[in-house]
């Protein structure tokens, strides 16, 4: 059976490379791998999603909604927006932190309480607190990646292969690094 | 090798492997990165265009010289490329000769959704719709085999979900072997056409579509494949993918190249089932093919004409031509959230001139770039955008018809330069008296920052010939020819007012480069001396991201400030002020 991933987030918050990165170490444990992403607007502060089916073979481009197993998201506001691709059965792990829109009001508690309307699993960590710790603040995504392989359950090493496929050689060390904190992080 | 490869790169190899030496583009997206991935290959001569039709062009010259060349740009740019398609049809190719064209259904970021199937059947050339990654390298090989076989233009067509997928895929990067460049030919009559060559060229045209036609018949990319259900699928393109998802055990007519029509196969297919339907994103092109051929069968009353497909709606589509049943889910519903538009980057140099114009209260005219994000409230001040160039010819009709309505127009340097220097040439001719605003940048911006003819840099980042704009633009005549550097707010402000109240045709050429190419600017970040806020909101007008607002004060996000002082310079009462100061 065939799994899948959203990954959502604001524009410019590293959502394509962490998808890429999750691609190739997902490649890199033998599966069959589609990721589908929207470019153009998005790049500027937008909302971004990008799709990941894996499995033994695969057809489709996207998931289909109410059928993703995992989510990715950097951001809470851009999780809700994406709650119709999730079902009862899904994982999301989500950066606890809002990004404000120009000329909107958002209310903190709102948006909470959404978030705990639905019923699938929610690991809502505040990530770029974690990266202050370690003083890693470019590093937030690759923390969660950390994390998120715990919950795809994919071993690290397919990871840290990845990472040093997918960047640039002068960002391999300090990524394996922040995804070892994120790996670590109970 | 093993790798995972996007779509657009899958071109990028499926042109390398077939020998290409030449390719040329106009950046637009979701095709500009074929290109990006094609400067990779040393053996590939490759440049941006000023526009499709000069990119179009440049590599039909080149396959005239007996090199195998391919040209890229999305499905607008085909328009401003299709009187050289409609021609290039007439004299075909010396060698292979490939026009690779993006469509973006759904409208991810484009100003329309069009098919560009229609234009392969308009100008009568072949056209392949891979449906992935995998299939647009092969389809990309043969596209350069087809036109050099057929003596013709072919066009690939991708979409946004082919172009920007990514999948994994095998392949050797070694080129297939078999190919030598042709030599450069003088035809006249085959290249020149004057009407007592082109009706020669136009009976040419129609014999190589009879051959064309029974290939299409032929080819193994359009296919039947037989499954356990007694019902038929014909597709193409992505859409065969959701379907396949959906109904693996279907029969399908998998059409790949899609004109001409591979009606023969239809006919076969279509003979010993039951029911039979046809799902394609945007046109029907393939249901009118089939009911021209006498082969009723429907597709547009079960799926949309607009938008791009998923499995959600092709699903909806075969639940409702009976050919599946719905599974029912449970599905959780999006609350209402306010929507998070694409902004101007914090330190945009277009947002100074736009916030400018807004509080001149003129009509601005616009085009199709960063800058059309100046639309976007709480900036509001671009009231036309329809595509390329069209802001400064849209800006002189205004300018000429109304005469209580102040006009300007506002054009990027990338788009000024593909478009907008001839309806310039027509305001200085014809003596219209309006301001046009130059927002040079140096790159284009919007498609992730290629380099255009005003960069200093070419696609490979070497230094190279840049054209001065300002010379340009004096040297049509214009005398009222301005200079200005946008973080300078007071005197830019002063400029524009002053020409906006002039009336004669001027041209202010905005300066600043972009600040996030070639390289990202960031300066010190500004912050908001709480105390001296006086809730004003005169900083949030300006529409950057980087502002905040909390508590009844505005604040800004270090992170994200570039440190462009836009934000200080509007505040009425200095409460803005450079980080470091206070710290």
């Amino acid at each position: 059976m065939n799994k899948s991933i959203i990954f959502c987030g604001v524009g410019g918050d590293g959502i394509i490379t962490a998808s890429n990165i999750c691609a190739n170490a997902l490649l890199r444990a033998n599966f069959d791998v589609k990721k589908s992403e929207v470019h153009g607007m998005s790049q500027r502060g937008g909302s971004v999603n990008a799709f990941l089916i894996y499995g033994k073979k695969v057809y489709s481009l996207l998931p289909a909604k109410a059928s993703v197993d995992y989510m990715f998201a950097s951001e809470k506001l851009e999780a809700l927006r994406s709650v119709d691709y999730m079902n009862e059965a899904s994982i999301a792990l989500i950066n606890d932190r809002i990004v404000p829109i120009v000329g909107a009001k958002i209310d903190q508690d709102e948006i909470n309480q959404y978030l705990n309307s639905f019923p699938f699993e929610q690991n809502i960590i505040n990530f770029n607190e974690v990266a202050k710790l370690h003083n890693m603040q470019k590093g937030v995504n690759t923390i969660m990646l950390g994390y998120f392989s715990k919950i795809i359950e994919i071993d690290k090493k397919h990871f840290t292969r990845a990472i040093a496929d997918t960047l640039n050689p002068k960002l391999i060390d300090i990524n394996i690094e922040a995804f070892e904190i994120g790996l670590n992080l109970s | 090798m093993r790798k995972i490869i996007s779509g657009n790169e899958a071109l990028a190899i499926g042109a390398y492997r077939a020998s290409a030496s030449f390719a040329s583009g106009y950046p637009g997206t979701p095709s500009s990165e074929i290109l990006e991935h094609t400067k990779t290959f040393e053996d590939i001569k490759v440049q941006w265009a000023s526009n499709e039709k000069s990119a179009f062009e440049q590599a039909l010259g080149a396959s005239i010289a007996g090199r195998r060349s391919f040209v890229t740009m999305k499905h607008v740019g085909l328009n401003v490329a299709a009187d050289s398609l409609m021609s290039a049809s007439y004299t075909g190719v010396n060698a292979g000769f490939v026009v690779v064209v993006a469509d973006d259904p759904g409208m991810h970021s484009s100003q329309n959704e069009q098919d560009t199937r229609l234009f392969a059947k308009f100008a009568q050339v072949p056209i392949l719709e891979p449906s992935d990654a995998k299939e647009a390298m092969g389809f990309m090989q043969y596209a350069f085999a087809l036109s050099e076989e057929y003596d013709t233009p072919v066009i690939v067509r991708s979409t946004t979900r082919v172009s920007h997928t990514q999948e994994m895929a095998y392949f050797d990067m070694h080129k297939l072997g078999g190919y030598e460049n042709k030599l450069l030919v003088k035809d006249i009559s085959k290249y020149v056409l004057v009407p007592k060559n082109a009706i020669a060229r136009h009976k040419k045209l129609l014999e190589r579509n009879a051959k064309l036609q029974k290939l299409s018949n032929e080819t193994p990319i359009n296919r039947i494949e037989q499954g356990t259900l007694n019902i038929g699928i014909i597709t193409s393109g992505v859409s065969y993918l959701y379907a396949k998802e959906l109904l693996p055990n279907a029969n399908y007519l998998k059409i790949g190249l899609s004109w001409p029509f591979p009606i023969e196969i239809a006919r076969e297919f279509v003979k010993n089932l039951d029911k039979v339907i046809v799902i394609e994103e945007l046109e029907p092109y393939i249901e009118e093919q089939l009911k021209a051929g006498g082969i009723y069968v429907e597709g547009k009353k079960f799926f949309p004409q607009d938008g791009e497909f998923n499995l959600d709606i092709v699903e909806e589509g075969l639940a409702k031509a009976s050919f599946l049943e719905k599974t029912p889910k449970k599905y959780f519903e999006v609350p209402d959230l306010p929507a998070r538009p694409p902004v101007l980057c914090p330190g945009c140099p277009h947002r100074p001139v736009f916030d400018i114009l807004h509080s001149l209260r003129v009509y601005v005219t616009g085009d199709i770039g960063c800058y059309t994000l100046g639309a976007a409230a709480p900036l509001s001040s671009i009231h036309t955008t329809v595509c390329m160039g069209a802001s400064i010819s849209m800006g002189y009709g205004l300018a000429k018809a109304s005469l209580n309505h102040k006009v300007v127009s506002v054009i990027g340097d990338s788009t000024f330069l593909h478009t907008g220097l001839q309806p310039l040439i027509d305001a200085y001719v014809n003596n219209v008296a309006y301001t046009v605003i130059i927002l040079d940048n140096s790159i284009t911006a919007m498609t992730g920052g290629q380099p255009d003819a005003t960069s200093g840099f070419n696609i490979k980042n070497e230094p190279t010939h840049k054209v001065d704009l300002e010379n340009l633009v004096r040297s049509i005549g214009i005398e009222r020819v301005f200079k200005v550097d946008q973080y300078d707010y007071q005197t830019t402000k002063e400029i524009i007012e002053q020409e906006v109240n002039t009336k004669e045709l001027s041209v202010i050429i905005a300066t600043r480069p972009c600040v996030l190419a070639p390289k990202k600017i960031k300066e010190i970040p500004y912050l908001v001396i709480a105390d001296k806020c006086i809730d004003c909101k005169r900083c949030l007008r300006v529409g950057c991201p980087a502002i905040g607002y909390k508590d009844n004060k505005a604040y800004i996000i270090e992170d994200s400030c570039t440190g462009c002082a836009l934000c200080a310079k509007v505040c009425p009462t200095n409460a803005i002020v450079k980080g470091d100061v206070n710290e």
